[in-house]
């Protein structure tokens, strides 16, 4: 058994601060403390003549007190004593032990786009950071610190920490994103480290691992739905609400409704009903909340641009919304006007507008800006990349299959898709071989005839089998009776009828592993569908024709069409490909490209044209861009030409961020299930938390400090008393 | 501090002055107490009868009772109370810590031992003049009549300061050698480091009549002494490291007053007068209002 104060010198550690140099430098000032003191113990001698009664009176003294012997060292003690507390505190000495524990903080602050509103003094994230900075040079000694930001997404900016400077440090690289907020995500990630589920047993040789529920404070505007069905354990949170003081009378009613407008759908338009409730109080933002383009059906030449402006405030606005073509050459730049329309804006509801624009401007990216300033700039402003259309390509190897040629010209297939047939025996060819391995294809269609090298490009095969799988896989059956099909895969998406189809010939197909079965018979599986790196094949075990005659019923029901247009639609990205505005995407999300291209490498520019992320292509053959986080547009780029590199928006679009009302501020004179509808809910579920005595850090240096200091006061008080007394 | 003695310092004409203004003042004071006042104890060649006693062959025959001698035809002898002179006994204590002071107590004491001596002369008393060291130096001795003040003087002027103290060697010793009765009057500032006491019991052993004459200087009984300071013992060398402190100071007065008021005390509970004086204090007005308040000089 050790005894106690054994256990604290084994927990003494060392840690000093000041290097072995200047240590070296401080050793020689005790010394010179000493040699000053012999220095002045050179006393002047004086000759009289008798000491004797001197001696008694020294005697006296010193009988007086026994400490006289001391005292007359003993600013000399009291000067060694404090230069030695100094030179032990500045050895950094700190225990490891039981003791008082001190308090968990966890600093959320809000990072999200809202935070960089001017509407109070000088911008929201300056006073969020100012209130942190107030509970941080409040913590005591002990108490550990974290810093989190929030916005769509949390992060830790800081671990736990007792550095009251790194954490000031820290909190100053915090600045506002172009993200929405997202609670739930702080929360998780607060729920996470600091409310850990598991901790060490205190076992034999290990310390018990320490569990002090942390105190949550949340520094936000609001912006975010009510964190429903979240258990928040130990953690106690407390919101602190940042933005100007709400302006609320009681006739304005209790603001119920907007506690979840638009908490999950921010596309959502907020007109109709939210006119009629009280949707929280005004604040001064207008806000650019959609914006897309679109080609009018019969005119495919011609370039709509339509967007919708939110007025929060109490009254109305007039402005005028801007639209500028943007020049990918002069990233940056807002670029030329073309357009611009004048609004006139109801208080508290939405506008749409639209710019029509002229058949020389198919594509082209562009650039809308709100002309009235408010207090947040990010949202009056946005951005749109309009591309020309491109039809799919399809090539059909058939021995003449009407049903499925008629099917692929219909007029809503003929607009996204184009259709090339080849016979059989024409796939030999080698014109033929190079277009099926260059890519000059999205789909190919083969029915009852197999490639002999898998084309580069989704496959659907009717009847046949991939050149990959052994060709005795297909068991002919006759007659199978279809009982199942997946309707959630999407490229059976509607096509209900399956149940009605009767196939005259089949093969019973076996799919390989990774494949996912479409549909089954009563003899086994008639259809698969598999990924081949960045394509998708499907295969079906019966063909539409036997000869001349029909195999299966299929063609002539209503499903036909539909499996025909979604194989359109997945395997040959129709939709991606025929959109106008494929390329809009939201700062919260990272951003999927689906470039045509070759390279498996891009670059991607950001809206100031310097180079953001550089991204490889993934299995599924997109190129994922994660680090598109601020608004604007942005260029991915795989070569040098003009040709090689395509724009993309990101936006921020976000009805909740956009609306400035301060969120978690009561109004005072409420009751308190009033006031209820005013507050930030978190549910949560009180767990009763296992409070132990922790291990802590505990730095000495700051109490020999002291101690120093009150022996240097001590010594200044006996010096004088020496003088005086 | 320590100043050499000089003779014109205790010759000046200031000084002779004050000696002359001393004898007239010591001449009313003496006034019918010449030769013969003082009776003795002894048994002599006065006037006053005091007893008979058988002749014996040799005795003075000028002294036979010649009327008893008649009437019972026996010789008796007449004795008679014996007249004697005075002896008066100056003990200057002449050690190194003597030689303090401004002017030192040496030469204070010369002066007052000087004045002692001339009243003492001028009485017709026999007067005696040693010097105290660290043991007794002998000086004069059977001074009488004021011609021999010179001697007086010249000899006090020779004395130097010398040695260490040591009051009881210097007590024995004149005891042992000075076998009369008288009066002795010790001159000193006492500061030995063994104590006065053993020597004023050499003293009183004698049966003399002693007067003590505690000369201090005025650096001692009011010292302006300041800091860190390392004492050196003028006698012995001792060193005593001292810082100067309003504490210290006054510890050191109290215990200057105990040294002072303990050496009056213990001579007064013995009979011996105790004067105490600095060297500050006239001698002159010492010698005739002080000695005569105390009784030294009547």
């Amino acid at each position: 058994m050790l005894m106690p104060s054994m256990i604290w010198a084994q927990s003494l550690q060392f840690e000093s601060p000041i290097r072995p140099e200047a240590w070296a430098v401080l050793a020689l000032v005790p010394l010179g403390i000493l040699l000053l003191y012999f220095l002045k113990l050179r006393r002047r001698a004086v000759q009289v003549p008798s000491t004797l009664l001197w001696r008694k009176s020294l005697e006296d003294l010193q009988v007086n007190s026994p400490f006289q012997r001391l005292r007359r060292n003993l600013l000399l003690l009291l000067q060694l004593l404090a230069v030695g507390l100094v030179m032990l505190a500045l050895l950094g000495p700190k225990t490891q032990g039981l003791g008082r524990q001190g308090k968990r903080l966890v600093l959320a602050i809000d990072e999200s786009a809202s935070m960089a509103a001017t509407d109070v003094e000088p911008s929201r994230i300056e006073q969020a950071l100012r209130k942190a900075r107030t509970v941080i040079e409040e913590m005591k000694a002990e108490d550990l610190a974290m810093i989190i930001a929030f916005s769509n997404s949390a992060r830790v900016v800081t671990n736990y920490t007792q550095d009251r400077d790194l954490l000031l440090d820290r909190l100053r690289s915090i600045k506002p994103t172009d993200h929405s907020t997202s609670l739930r995500e702080a929360l998780q990630l607060v729920a996470g480290l600091a409310n850990p589920q598991k901790y060490l047993e205190p076992g034999e040789g290990a310390v018990a691992a320490a569990f002090v529920p942390p105190k949550l404070f949340i520094f936000t505007d609001g912006g975010f739905a009510d964190v429903e069905g979240f258990s928040l354990g130990t953690i106690e949170p407390e919101v602190i609400p940042i933005g100007p003081p709400i302006e609320w009378s009681p006739q304005q009613g209790l603001p119920v409704a907007a506690a979840n407008l638009g908490a999950e759908s921010t596309q959502e338009p907020a007109s109709g009903p939210a006119s009629t409730v009280f949707s929280g109080p005004a604040s001064d933002n207008l806000a650019l909340l959609s914006l897309s383009t679109a080609r009018e059906e019969n005119r495919p030449d011609q370039l709509q641009v339509f967007g919708r402006v939110r007025n929060h405030r109490g009254e109305p606005v007039s402005s005028r919304v801007i639209l500028y073509r943007h020049d990918p050459a002069m990233p940056g730049e807002p670029g030329n006007l073309i357009d611009a329309v004048a609004l006139e804006i109801p208080a508290r509801s939405d506008q749409a507008f639209q710019f029509e624009l002229k058949a020389d401007a198919p594509s082209g990216e562009f650039f809308v800006r709100l002309e009235e300033p408010d207090a947040m700039p990010l949202d009056n402003q946005a951005f749109v990349v309009a591309t020309v259309p491109r039809r799919t390509r399809v090539l059909v190897v058939s021995s003449g299959n009407r049903f499925l040629t008629d099917t692929l010209t219909t007029p809503s297939s003929v607009q996204i898709a184009e259709l090339t047939s080849i016979r059989p025996e024409q796939l030999d060819l080698p014109e033929q071989q190079r277009a099926l391995q260059d890519g000059s294809y999205d789909l190919v269609i083969f029915e009852g005839v197999s490639p002999k090298v898998q084309p580069e490009s989704s496959c659907l095969y009717l009847g046949a089998l991939p050149p990959d799988l052994p060709a005795d896989q297909g068991r002919e059956v006759a007659s199978p009776v279809i009982i199942d099909w997946d309707l959630s895969h999407p490229i059976l998406q509607y096509v209900r009828d399956l149940g009605t189809v009767a196939v005259q010939k089949g093969f019973i197909l076996e799919p390989p592993a990774g494949a996912r079965q479409l549909i089954e018979s009563d003899q086994g599986v008639l259809g698969y569908a598999r990924s081949r790196g960045s394509y998708l094949d499907v295969v079906l075990g019966f063909t539409l024709l036997d000869g001349q005659k029909f195999n299966t019923n299929w063609p002539l029901k209503s499903g036909f069409p539909l499996f025909v247009y979604n194989c359109l639609k997945v395997l040959g990205n129709a939709l991606d490909a025929g959109s106008s505005d494929r390329d809009l995407f939201s700062t919260d999300q990272p951003v999927t490209l689906r470039i045509e291209t070759p390279a498996d490498q891009i670059e991607v520019l950001g809206p100031d044209g310097r180079l953001v992320e550089t991204c490889r292509r993934t299995s599924q053959g997109t190129f994922i861009v994660s680090q598109a986080r601020k608004t604007g547009i942005y260029r991915a780029r795989w070569g040098t030409g003009t040709d090689e590199s395509t724009g993309f928006a990101v936006n921020l679009f976000n009805e909740r961020e956009s609306n400035l009302a301060p969120r978690g501020q009561v109004p005072p004179g409420l009751t308190d299930s009033q006031a209820d509808a005013f507050r930030i809910k978190i549910g949560s579920t009180p767990v009763q938390s296992m409070r132990v005595d922790a291990p802590v850090t505990r730095e000495w240096w700051w109490y020999l400090a002291l101690a120093a200091l009150g022996i240097v006061l001590f010594e200044w008080w006996v010096y004088n008393r020496r003088l005086s007394a | 501090m320590p100043s050499a003695p000089s003779k014109s310092q205790l010759l000046d004409p200031e000084f002779l002055a004050k000696l002359e203004q001393l004898e007239l003042m010591s001449r009313r004071i003496f006034v019918g107490r010449m030769k013969g006042e003082r009776k003795s104890k002894r048994k002599g060649t006065s006037v006053e009868f005091a007893d008979h006693r058988n002749y014996t062959a040799g005795d003075d025959l000028r002294h036979l009772d010649w009327n008893v001698f008649g009437r019972l035809d026996k010789l008796f002898l007449k004795l008679f109370l014996e007249e004697e002179d005075l002896h008066v006994s100056i003990l200057l204590d002449t050690s190194l810590s003597m030689d303090f002071g401004d002017p030192t107590k040496l030469q204070y004491g010369k002066q007052v031992a000087a004045a002692l001596a001339y009243v003492g002369l001028v009485n017709h008393d026999r007067v005696r003049i040693d010097a105290l060291g660290s043991g007794l130096s002998e000086g004069l001795s059977g001074l009488r009549g004021r011609s021999q003040m010179w001697r007086v003087v010249q000899y006090l002027d020779g004395l130097q300061a010398t040695g260490g103290s040591d009051l009881a060697a210097a007590a024995k010793s004149f005891a042992i050698r000075h076998t009369g009765k008288g009066v002795v009057i010790l001159i000193s500032d006492f500061l030995d480091k063994n104590g006065y006491e053993s020597a004023l019991r050499y003293l009183l052993a004698r049966q003399l009549d002693i007067y003590v004459i505690h000369v201090l200087s005025q650096e001692e009984t009011n010292p302006e002494l300041q800091g860190d300071l390392r004492l050196v013992d003028v006698e012995d060398g001792q060193v005593t490291e001292i810082s100067i402190s309003p504490a210290l100071l006054k510890r050191y007065k109290e215990h200057l007053d105990q040294f002072v008021g303990g050496l009056r005390d213990w001579c007064t509970r013995r009979g011996i007068v105790s004067i105490f004086t600095t060297n500050r204090n006239p001698f002159d007005k010492l010698i005739l209002d002080y000695l005569r308040q105390r009784g030294l000089v009547r």
